[in-house]
């Protein structure tokens, strides 16, 4: 171990002198079981490094085949692993000067050890988490409502929170929020999804019952229409039925439910595209509008990122397209929407990328990534971008060099990404 | 799924500070890192730090990072971490490392 003269005459043969120096030396040295092996170094944010001092928990989720997400209660982040040049040492007992007493009248040493060290360390960067995993396991068993008969219900292929949480790469408080997004309940503590169509008949229950009362739309009585539907379907269906397309209120201790006239004219409008490729507009517009429940009126903008809309076409058609059946990755969704339709407006495009954007961004930058502008007849049009396929990150499927064979395209020779 | 814990009572991890070098730290005689002594570490008056390793100086400055380490716990077939530690702090030794002469030879 080194001494306090063999530290001194070394200061001043480095020329150091000991009045413009604090009194505290710390003496490094390596323990004896120091290797990089042990430790594993992950960054935070101010949030994380919070929850980490509350001595909280964090959970890392994620398949053999998918890549590792970090939780936290309520947030999800990507994990990304960062090389350094640099070496990181973790010295457990050293001070900074900030934190030393500087009590001492003449200079001392400490010796202190130094634990471990690291080349690399984790990145964490937030993102959206990925939902779409939920939907498709909870598909594999909807609820078509209870056993008819002597009919046994399907038992396999149920999960409970628990079983959700293991699956999924998504925070808690994201899953629960997705989970009422998806109109999912609680059915003997298995969390299920509903086929559409008994959604659909329970939603018909409930709107011809609204009609022959002659209630108002705003102001569906609960009690009442639990006791009247009983004979036809669970009580818990009709309430969570309500619950998914009406918003509860109480007034005078009794409870209401004052349904959502978008809602139920977009899952009106779904029912009927799902049974063709394409529909011709006018007639969908006229079918529409006579199957919603009477006082309720259809509008376009009830569709947005359920179903797209084609004026270029004669006669103009409307076909579905749901957003949530599309790609959760963005360069394949752009892929994929550029190859339905080779020029988007802003104003078709942007609820089907909306829920791509990060923390911080908007659609308007992800198109600048992604995609180029050009103007037509005073319309602002966008395409996907192709990149140089020499040396291009992307890879796979999305290199190619465009030629120019009209004013409006701009050669790409930049990469896109 | 894996789990990292902070800590089993609900504490704060304990916090260690890191100090980075630009490079590589090898032992004069290859005998490898463990037990051998690294350097001294010193602070000005002004909190400037500074490192003497081997026959070189390195000025400093003081950072702030935010960084958790874990360690495994319960052997290799569990699937849960602890933090071992929270670092905040962080000594940057960035600077090109200056030699420290110690044989001046004498005029003739």
């Amino acid at each position: 171990m080194r001494t306090l003269e063999e530290v001194q005459a070394t200061l001043q043969i480095a020329k150091l002198k000991e009045e413009d120096l604090q009194k505290t030396i710390h003496c490094l040295s390596f323990g004896e079981n120091v290797s990089s092996a042990d430790y594993c170094l992950m960054e935070l944010d101010d949030t994380l490094c919070k929850h980490i001092q509350a001595g909280q928990s964090l959970v890392i989720r994620g398949d053999a085949d998918e890549r590792a997400v970090l939780c936290s209660g309520d947030k999800t982040y990507d994990l990304k692993i960062a090389d350094t040049s640099n070496l990181l040492l973790f010295v457990p007992g050293c001070r900074t000067p900030d934190q030393l007493t500087n009590s001492q009248e003449s200079s001392h040493l400490v010796h202190t050890q130094i634990w471990g060290f690291c080349n690399s360390y984790w990145e964490l960067k937030r993102q959206r988490p990925r939902l779409k995993k939920l939907k498709a396991i909870l598909m594999e068993n909807p609820y078509e409502g209870p056993a008819l008969g002597g009919q046994k219900e399907n038992t396999e292929n149920r999960y409970s929170m628990q079983d959700l949480l293991d699956r999924i790469q998504s925070s808690q408080d994201e899953l629960k929020t997705h989970l009422k997004t998806i109109h999912a309940c609680q059915i003997d503590g298995y969390w299920r999804v509903l086929d559409f169509d008994y959604e659909m008949k329970l939603l018909g229950h409930v709107t011809q019952l609204v009609d022959s009362e002659s209630w108002s739309f705003n102001k569906v009585p609960l009690q009442t229409s639990l006791d009247e539907l009983a004979p036809l379907e669970p009580k818990e269906m009709i309430e969570h039925c309500l619950d998914c397309y009406g918003k509860r209120f109480t007034e005078n201790d009794n409870v209401f439910y004052a349904l959502h006239e978008d809602k139920v004219c977009q899952s009106t409008a779904l029912l009927l595209l799902q049974n063709a490729v394409k529909f011709n507009l006018r007639e969908f517009q006229e079918v529409w509008q006579q199957s919603v429940p009477e006082g309720m009126s259809t509008r376009l903008e009830q569709l947005k990122s359920v179903a797209l809309v084609d004026r270029a076409s004669r006669p103009e058609t409307i076909c579905l397209l749901r957003v949530e059946d599309l790609s959760e990755d963005t360069l394949e969704r752009f892929n994929h929407l550029f190859t339905i339709r080779e020029k988007w407006t802003e104003e078709d495009i942007t609820p089907y990328i909306q829920d791509l954007c990060g923390e911080k961004q908007t659609t308007g930058a992800l198109l600048t990534k992604y995609a180029r502008s050009s103007m037509q007849n005073g319309i602002k049009e966008h395409k996907l971008t192709r990149c140089c396929p020499a040396g291009c990150p992307h890879g796979g499927g999305l290199c190619d060099i465009f030629n120019m064979t009209s004013t409006q395209w701009q050669v790409t020779t930049a990469c896109a990404g | 799924m894996e789990l990292l814990s902070g800590s089993a009572d609900g504490t704060s991890p304990p916090e260690w500070l890191m100090v980075e070098l630009q490079g590589e730290m090898v032992s004069r005689h290859d005998s490898g890192l463990a037990g051998n002594v690294m350097g001294d570490l010193l602070y000005t008056k002004e909190g400037t730090p500074v490192l003497i390793v081997g026959h070189h100086i390195l000025y400093g400055k003081q950072d702030v990072t935010h960084v958790a380490m874990e360690t495994n716990q319960q052997g290799p077939t569990s699937t849960s971490y602890t933090v071992s530690a929270l670092i905040t702090r962080k000594l940057i030794f960035k600077t090109r490392p200056k030699p420290i002469i110690t044989n001046v030879p004498k005029k003739v």
